[in-house]
């Protein structure tokens, strides 16, 4: 399983790419995906939405289950990747460059993990 | 918690990284690492393997066995042969489902119940309720037996070469059964079924002794299976259709029991023969079915026994539906999704046979619901998917799998947009019909002719081509006129007319009788039937009527048991229960099904009838109709043999010969069906015999014989039975290509079966694999079989149609109906009386080889060969008859 070094985590297995000091993706770790399996819907906000860190933002499918998805920062959502829409397994395949919500205004980033920390924490989620 | 339950391949799916989870107090997998999509995929595109080894198995054997699952079960249990299974449920009183079930009957002396895992205990436990009124014997065999499903369309190729490329694995049809040995692992027994719950119509459920369980499942991966777990299982049943115990069967959300004939498969399942007695659930079981006969009939008086039903249901946009969610209609709750998911599916392309599924995935939202029984298929719905309104619609259904190899997804609405392109389409063509839509179908029909008879090689063994006599009769006065007339009593017999203006037609006529009476060798000839399926029709309405004639006060009874040809074997449709026999084959009490039993055939040659089993087939079910013939047909029927052992057994049984293929042939160098004891010949006059497209039927009993009544039916049942205008144009005509063939019949039958054989050789040594005995030529009759490979038939003869080769595609008796078809049948009548001899069809043979085998176009060498041979043979040709026809032309004003 792969966890790059530049992007920060969360204990909800989503991960945050800072694009510049108050602008970040959100997307979903390797683990959470392997963990859901075949990825086949994805519910997500609007543009415009604002959510506190621990809200729920949204859920995938997979065939097997619904999963909510948690909003790992403060923010508003600036854009929502369409592209997932149409194909949520891309998640499954490319779950870094697959980014599900473009956030801005983002604040609260503290609590987050870093890669090392991120594969400590999931050694215990089994 | 206990510790949870493994199955004897438990390390196989470790192996094989299998994701486990507990399913019902067993540790399963549910997926492997290509995930469920990919299992699902892949089940439907080539061949999954699942393990299916938690599932119960119960064997019931003694003397009661029957009484006991009859009183159990709710299916018929004596309506299985040994080697049959059966989709059965175990009802409780309530009229509710404790599970449902498999009924196997591998053995005479036991059954073996299949069950799901999770509810193994509990229907032991409900059959020690009632066991100990009966003398049986339960025994729960899952431990000692592993069982693995094999589901897919590459399935049967994938078990063929692990159990040998000759061993026949079972009868093609589902449900069938087989008991096997596995050569890799000595030769350890494997039971086999075509059963499956994945919906696919290639697909195996195969039992092993435990210690052979994970070596085979280790070669079926080595031959292309590839394991799938629970989460595609899931996927894969909903999608075909089928009801999950704890879902769509059992107890609803609230806890309450779901009526068994709320599942549609519900009308399988239930049977209420009084054989049956007063079963488990009978009375409350019967209440459902009359509620859900009004339902289906569209009256919504009295739902009570029946308030919902589970039916399909498709979201028309974007989500998930899971099992739970309210359905609703115009806002108002009606039920909830049983189950739901997201599949996935294979797009297709093109159309009819010539759809090809593609390469690319798609995905749709379905599921089961149990909702309100007034709500109808196409009725537009919403789901309450966690706050949300999705727009969905109740569809027939989600997939259909009456096309083998493979199953096909219906995408709702699909049929709609289709037909609205037809019309579209049609209405680009149409516009008020006059002259240029006359010109035009006069130019097409030139150019068909030409096509059909001066380009194309025509092998298709139901067809002849007309002498010029034969076709100026067809079109000459008679064919627009009225003959109506009966034998009347009052006046001795003599054939009465209803119209005037018919003299020549009414000796036209008797001379037609004469004439093929003196072909069939026998006493009595019908010629007004007008087709050989209408014979055929005429023949079983006129039985019904004679077996009813001496009390006609009570509701008729029909024909049963009769012995018949299968269809998959080559027997005709116009003798089988669901072409024309349907309307008069009796229902056996016993197992509720038709009765119609058909004959054995030989293991090493399938094309062959078994007699020494036919006899014990006639001594077990004491036909009182046999019906020889077939369409697909390479040898003699064996009717001496029966029609001996009939009489010497004193049996009263008509023998019926339907030789609509073969007539043209009957003589010296086929069979003489009266010489070998047939009471009744019905036939087709257009396919080995000259005539123009009619039916025929011959008997041969005397004025004396009590059956000479059956005879008399025969012919009320032709007119007014069968026909008010007998199309006296063809019968005209028929008259001429009966002449013709009792002029030339020696020579042109030779021609006809020499061709046949020489043709046979010259595709075997182009490389076809051709069907038949090699002793005997391969064929006895004007037909040749050639295996082109498994569902590749209906290719084959569209890229030889391609080629001015026009033949057609024929299921084997190996295979499951046309879409699997994977032979050629071809016939050599109509080439033979254009002139082709043992030359011609060798470079046939040729051409048809390079177009097959080598992807050759070959139209124009098609074409050369073809063009030498346009005149007719076996025909009345001399100059004072073209002059005699030129005058007809003259006449008719052509």
């Amino acid at each position: 399983m792969n966890f790059p070094n530049e992007l920060k985590y969360s204990k909800s297995h989503e991960w945050v790419k800072m694009v510049d000091d108050d602008t970040a993706l959100v997307g979903l770790t390797d683990y959470a995906q392997d963990a859901l399996g075949d990825l086949v819907f994805v519910n997500l906000p609007e543009e415009g939405d604002s959510f506190e860190a621990d809200e729920v933002f949204g859920d995938v499918e997979s065939v097997k289950a619904v999963s909510d998805i948690i909003m790992p920062v403060n923010g508003t959502v600036a854009e929502v990747n369409e592209e997932l829409l149409d194909s949520p397994e891309a998640i499954n395949s490319d779950p870094y460059g697959s980014w599900l919500v473009k956030m801005e205004g983002v604040t609260g980033t503290g609590e987050l993990l870093s890669a090392g920390e991120y594969e400590e924490f999931i050694k215990t989620c089994d | 918690m206990d510790q949870l339950k493994r199955t004897q391949l438990y390390d196989a799916h470790l192996k094989a990284g299998g994701t486990m989870v507990d399913f019902g107090g067993w540790e399963m997998p549910v997926q492997y690492p290509t995930g469920i999509i990919a299992e699902h995929l892949y089940t439907r595109q080539r061949c999954s393997i699942f393990d299916v080894s938690h599932m119960g198995r119960l064997v019931i054997s003694g003397p009661d066995k029957e009484a006991f699952l009859q009183h159990v079960l709710s299916n018929n249990v004596e309506a299985l042969e040994v080697n049959k299974a059966q989709y059965t449920i175990v009802p409780n009183e309530e009229g509710g489902a404790l599970d449902d079930a498999y009924v196997y009957r591998f053995e005479e002396d036991r059954y073996t119940v299949v069950v799901n895992a999770a509810n193994t205990d509990l229907v032991v436990d409900h059959f020690n309720k009632y066991i100990s009124d009966f003398d049986v014997t339960m025994e729960n065999i899952s431990k000692e037996w592993a069982a693995i499903a094999i589901q897919g369309p590459e399935s049967k190729n994938i078990l063929q070469k692990i159990l040998g490329e000759d061993v026949q694995i079972t009868e093609p049809m589902r449900n069938e059964l087989n008991t096997l040995t596995v050569p890799g692992l000595d030769d350890a027994e494997l039971k086999v079924a075509k059963t499956g719950y994945t919906g696919e119509p290639i697909g195996y459920e195969v039992y092993i002794k435990s210690g052979y369980a994970e070596p085979l499942w280790d070669l079926l991966i080595e031959e292309g299976a590839r394991p799938a777990g629970l989460g595609a299982r899931d996927t894969t049943r909903l999608e075909a259709g089928m009801p999950l115990h704890g879902h769509e069967l059992g107890k609803d959300k609230d806890g309450r029991k779901i009526p068994i004939f709320a599942v549609p498969l519900a009308k399988f399942a239930v049977s209420f023969s009084d054989r049956k007695k007063d079963y488990v659930g009978r009375e409350k079981l019967k209440a459902q079915q009359e509620a859900f006969i009004r339902i289906n009939n569209g009256d919504f008086s009295d739902c009570a026994a029946l308030p919902k039903r589970i039916m399909p249901i498709t979201l028309l946009g974007r989500g998930v539906m899971r099992a739970g969610c309210p359905v609703l209609v115009d806002g108002k709750e009606v039920g909830y999704v049983t189950s739901g998911t997201m599949v996935p599916y294979y797009a297709s392309e093109g159309k009819g046979l010539e759809t090809v599924i593609t390469e690319e995935v798609k995905k749709r939202s379905i599921g089961f619901c149990y909702i309100d029984s007034r709500i109808v298929t196409d009725t537009r719905v919403q789901v309450d998917v966690r706050g949300k309104l999705l727009d969905a619609v109740i569809p027939k259904t989600h997939m259909k799998n009456d096309a083998p190899p493979y199953t096909r997804v219906i995408i709702y609405g699909e049929e709609e947009t289709r037909q609205n392109e037809r019309d579209t389409e049609k209405e680009k063509t149409s516009g008020t019909p006059g002259k240029r839509s006359a010109l035009s179908l006069i130019k097409d029909t030139i150019d068909n002719t030409v096509w059909r008879e001066k380009e194309c090689i025509n092998m298709i063994p139901s067809e002849m081509a007309a002498s010029k006599a034969v076709r100026m009769l067809q079109i000459a006065d008679p064919c627009l006129r009225y003959a109506e007339h009966r034998k009347v009593e009052s006046f001795y017999n003599e054939e009465i007319f209803y119209y005037q203006g018919t003299g020549f037609i009414s000796r036209v006529e008797e001379m037609l009788v004469d004439e093929m009476a003196k072909f069939l060798g026998c006493k009595e000839v019908e010629t007004r039937v007008l087709s050989g399926q209408m014979s055929n029709t005429c023949v079983f309405s006129s039985l019904v009527d004679f077996k009813n004639r001496l009390n006609r006060k009570v509701e008729p009874r029909r024909l049963g048991y009769i012995l018949n040809n299968h269809i998959i074997k080559g027997g005709h449709l116009s003798a089988q229960p669901m072409g024309a026999l349907k309307d008069y084959v009796a229902t056996d009490p016993v197992t509720e099904k038709k009765a119609v039993v058909n004959f054995p055939v030989c293991e090493e040659d399938p094309y062959r009838i078994d007699v020494a089993k036919t006899k014990e087939v006639i001594d077990e079910y004491r036909p009182e109709l046999i019906i020889f013939g077939k369409s697909m047909v390479l040898y003699k029927e064996p009717v001496k043999e029966i029609s001996d052992f009939i009489k010497a057994g004193g049996y009263d049984v008509n023998i019926m010969y339907d030789m609509a293929h073969v007539l043209g042939l009957i003589g010296d160098y086929f069979q003489k069906p009266f010489e070998d004891g047939a009471d009744i010949v019905t036939g087709s006059t257009h396919k080995t015999f000259f005539g123009p497209q009619r039916g025929i039927v011959g008997v041969n009993w005397d004025k004396d014989d009590v059956k000479y009544e059956l005879w008399e039916t025969i012919q009320s049942r032709a007119f007014p039975g069968s026909t008010s205008n007998h199309h006296l144009g063809t019968q005209l005509a028929l008259l001429m290509a009966a002449y013709e063939m009792n002029t030339f019949k020696d020579e042109y039958q030779k021609a006809v079966i020499n061709n046949a054989k020489s043709f046979a050789k010259s595709l075997k040594e182009a490389g076809f694999t051709v069907a038949g005995d090699p002793a005997l030529g391969f064929t006895q009759t004007h037909q040749v079989i050639v295996e082109v490979g498994y569902a590749s038939g209906a290719r084959v003869a569209q890229r030889l149609e391609d080629n001015d080769l026009i033949c057609n595609y024929q299921a084997t008796p190996y295979e499951e109906g046309f879409t699997a078809s994977g032979a050629l049948r071809l016939g050599v009548a109509e080439m033979t009386r254009y002139g082709f001899g043992e030359k011609e069809f060798a470079k046939t043979a040729e051409l048809m080889a390079e177009c097959v085998f080598n992807e050759k176009d070959v139209k124009e060498e098609v074409k050369k060969l073809r063009e030498q041979f346009t005149t007719m043979r076996y025909c009345f040709d001399e100059d004072d008859v073209e002059g005699a026809l030129g005058r007809l032309a003259g006449e008719l004003g052509i």
